[in-house]
């Protein structure tokens, strides 16, 4: 068992049993070893469950939405990402602070799961891209601590700056190319929007694409259908994506969704000053906001 | 005594075979496997079992089903033209072939026969093809299911390594590979053992428990961490739940059936709004209830194939074999 | 039909989201004053540009328009004080993704019009038009393949 883990388990216990919170969420071992699903734990006698490994990829934080109504306190353990995403919510008034307490971990990039399954146990696995591409690896927000308290950010990031090599490279195409390039993307699309509902910041009580009998969406699977439904998606979490590329590891289909959503980072960057989702919640929200100076190009 | 072929020969018979029929094979495009028309060059994908099932060859997740136009006060209604060539559908893993048993129980028995479905399925030819190693997430045995041996296959085929060998079983298989005779030897030749299942699930008496647990407190644990997405049903074998939809521009319309799914909130909301299943825990509960419980009572099989394909796309390792065990422990 | 060959007598489609408050009186004062403009626009009066969802537009690439305009009052004047300068704000994303999956730029354009501005409005909506009709009919995006 590694320290971190032995660590996380006793924080849940204490949690548990002075009644911090009545519930407990942190991911556990799954069915294969590289495989680190999220786990509820509610009794102190269940803490044992929790785990901390090179494969604990959900964003915990998702999951404090389902909480919203909810009466008691929860407990989540909360990586670099997770925290944005906590804070990037709770900007949007999603979750109320006072109800959750926040267990910071700091990461050091988590591995590649198809890697591992294709390559084995024992073999020199990659770091998720998701995690080459992080600049905040450490909690930003937490009540409790489980790294070294001495150095905080004791995470190196891997990114010192953003790096949008990927999204330059389809910026480079021509339009047609382009073009085909996302049509063969979307047209593998199955649209089971597993990369919506493991999103972070998708937390619309009621989701646009479940309203195919008010017309809003068509219920066929076809290139124009799929890319309204990722035209729409990106436009949605644009200024709320927190770049954990969950969107992207649980797609089944293998779509690199973050090609677009890191375009709309990018993009929100360059026209609107610095910014990135979830690292201060006093900081003004890129599309809640306008500068009377906003660039002005086709109006 | 039975007919081999190298595997390399394969292309050359799939070709020839392409010329009579419309050939599908199970392929890699675009970076996902799937059953494909046979075209010069396609990346056969024959090491795994295909990541989307052979389902949608019968049951798209698409389908036209007739056009409309309302003109002045009167309706007219044009039929869409079938394709009337033969299919053969080779490489069909033993999981799959019974995920078509449980399709025809659906689209086909107790009265109702669906034309679409049965027009696809009367014209396909299907090709098992029998497995050596299972996939970590395979567990079709426990399901009751001979991975070397398809059911309902017209033929049978074996991985032998090197070469695949083939059995016709029905008269109809027999004929495809009479169609391809010259590129067979005969040989006597050994079918490898099947290697080992890492997963396994005991569903021994579990339809029968099920009926008292409607109630039980273990589908809130189950569901927690369910995101109530359609990852798992869109690529099961053997869910088959539709929508049907008009798609109408003007004065003409098309009438759609696609795919749906019990995770999702249009599925059972009401005309009125009321939501029977309104949460997590109500639609996690409906889709195992149906796989092991209501689908084994109308049609007396489970609901479920054992290809583990849910296993690897669950975003969060929602593992039937799992619930299956949390079912047996309650 | 199929949209990939270029059908014959081919007209551009173009819908423009004219808000309520400058815009549409600015499309108004075009009439009134008898300007000639091409009839190839669609005019949908939106309370405000900053109306304009993203949906409406991908929606109107689906069901085959070949261009569209959103067009507002000036920076300063919106009738809701600051609904133009959100428009603004998403527009430029907006502009950036389309073009970024492959939509040509002249194909989704905004301007701002004022209620006086007849003339401008005539002259946005010839070039707009003659700029698309130069394309040709748009395929991207479209629901009929």
């Amino acid at each position: 068992m590694s320290e971190m883990t032995k660590k996380m388990q006793e924080i849940a216990r204490e949690i548990l049993v002075k009644g911090e919170a009545e519930v407990v969420i942190g991911w556990e071992k799954g069915t294969f070893w590289y495989l680190s699903p999220p786990a509820f734990i509610d009794k102190p006698e269940d803490v044992q469950r929790l785990v901390w490994d090179d494969f604990c990829h959900n964003n915990l934080s998702k999951y404090l939405v389902d909480l919203k109504n909810h009466e008691g306190k929860a407990a989540v353990f909360v990586k670099g990402c997770d925290s944005r995403a906590f804070n990037r919510l709770l900007q949007d008034k999603q979750i109320a602070r006072e109800k959750v307490v926040l267990i910071g971990i700091p990461c050091p990039g988590l591995l590649d799961q198809d890697k591992a399954k294709e390559l084995g146990k024992n073999s020199d696995l990659p770091k998720a891209q998701k995690c080459l591409d992080c600049q905040y690896p450490n909690p930003l927000v937490y009540d409790y601590y489980l790294g070294d308290k001495e150095a905080l950010n004791e995470v190196a990031a891997t990114k010192e700056a953003a790096d949008y090599s990927d999204v330059a490279a389809i910026e480079a195409m021509s339009p047609d190319e382009r073009y085909d390039f996302w049509t063969k993307q979307y047209d593998r699309c199955i649209r089971c929007y597993a990369c919506r509902n493991v999103c972070p910041a998708c937390s619309c009580r009621e989701c646009v694409f479940d309203q195919t009998r008010v017309g809003w969406i068509g219920k066929a699977n076809n290139s124009s259908e799929n890319q309204f439904f990722a035209l729409t998606r990106a436009m949605h979490v644009a200024g709320r994506c927190i770049e954990c590329g969950e969107c992207e590891r649980a797609c089944p289909m293998d779509i690199p969704i973050m090609l677009l959503n890191k375009k709309l980072v990018k993009d929100i960057n360059e026209l609107f000053g610095e910014y990135d989702a979830g690292i201060d919640i006093e900081g003004k929200l890129p599309l809640g906001h306008f500068d009377k100076n906003d660039p002005e190009e086709f109006m | 005594m039975m007919k081999t072929i190298l595997k390399a020969k394969l292309p050359e018979m799939l070709e020839q075979l392409a010329k009579e029929y419309k050939v599908l094979v199970p392929a890699k495009l675009e970076g996902v496997s799937r059953f494909a028309a046979y075209r010069e060059n396609l990346e056969l994908a024959l090491d795994e079992n295909v990541t989307m099932p052979p389902k949608d060859i019968f049951f798209p997740q698409t389908e036209e089903m007739y056009k409309f136009a309302a003109k002045d006060q009167s309706l007219e209604i044009e039929e869409i033209p079938q394709d009337e060539k033969l299919q053969v559908i080779f490489g069909v893993r033993s999981c799959d072939m019974k995920s078509i048993d449980c399709l025809d129980q659906v689209f086909l028995t107790k009265g109702f026969s669906d034309p679409f479905y049965q027009d696809k399925r009367d014209r396909s030819i299907l090709i098992a093809l029998s497995c050596v190693k299972p996939m970590e997430s395979c567990f079709c045995t426990s399901m009751g299911i001979d991975p070397q041996k398809g059911q309902g296959a017209d033929i049978q085929a074996y991985d032998l390594g090197e070469k695949l060998a083939f059995e016709g079983i029905t008269e109809r298989g027999q004929e495809v590979l009479n169609k391809v005779s010259g590129m067979f030897a005969e040989e006597d030749a050994a079918i490898p053992p099947m290697g080992e299942f890492n997963l396994t699930a005991n569903v021994e008496g579990v339809p029968e428990k099920l009926k008292n647990m409607f109630d039980h407190s273990i589908w809130d644990d189950i569901s927690r961490k369910c995101l109530n997405c359609s990852a798992c049903a869109y690529v099961c074998p053997t869910c088959h739940c539709f929508d049907i939809a008009s798609e109408v521009r003007g004065e003409d319309g098309v009438k759609i059936r696609c795919w749906d799914c019990c995770m999702f909130d249009e599925y059972t909301v009401m005309a009125g709004g009321h939501q029977p299943r309104p949460g997590k825990k109500e639609r996690v509960r409906n889709r195992f209830l149906h796989k092991l419980r209501y689908f084994p009572e109308r049609y007396n099989m489970l609901l479920c194939t054992g290809c583990g394909r849910c296993v690897v796309k669950c975003p969060v390792n929602l593992d039937i074999t799992n619930v299956i065990k949390k079912i047996k422990e309650a | 039909m199929s949209v990939k060959e270029m059908p014959q007598n081919w007209e551009p489609k173009i819908l423009v989201f004219a808000c309520n408050w400058c815009t549409y009186a600015g499309a108004d004062l075009a009439g009134l004053s008898r300007l000639q403009y091409p009839p190839n626009i669609r005019i949908l009066r939106v309370p405000c540009s900053g109306r304009v969802n993203p949906q409406f537009v991908i929606r109107a690439f689906q069901r085959g328009v070949d261009g569209v305009l959103v067009a507002g009052c000036h920076p300063g004047d919106c009738h809701y004080v600051s609904g133009n300068y959100f428009t603004r704000r998403r527009y430029l994303l907006m502009q950036r993704l389309l073009q970024y999956v492959g939509v040509d730029p002249e194909r989704f354009q905004a301007r701002w019009i004022s209620g006086s501005e007849g003339p401008k409005f005539q002259q946005v909506v010839t070039q707009i038009t003659e700029e698309i009709r130069a394309m040709g009919p748009n395929r991207k995006l479209r629901d009929a393949q």
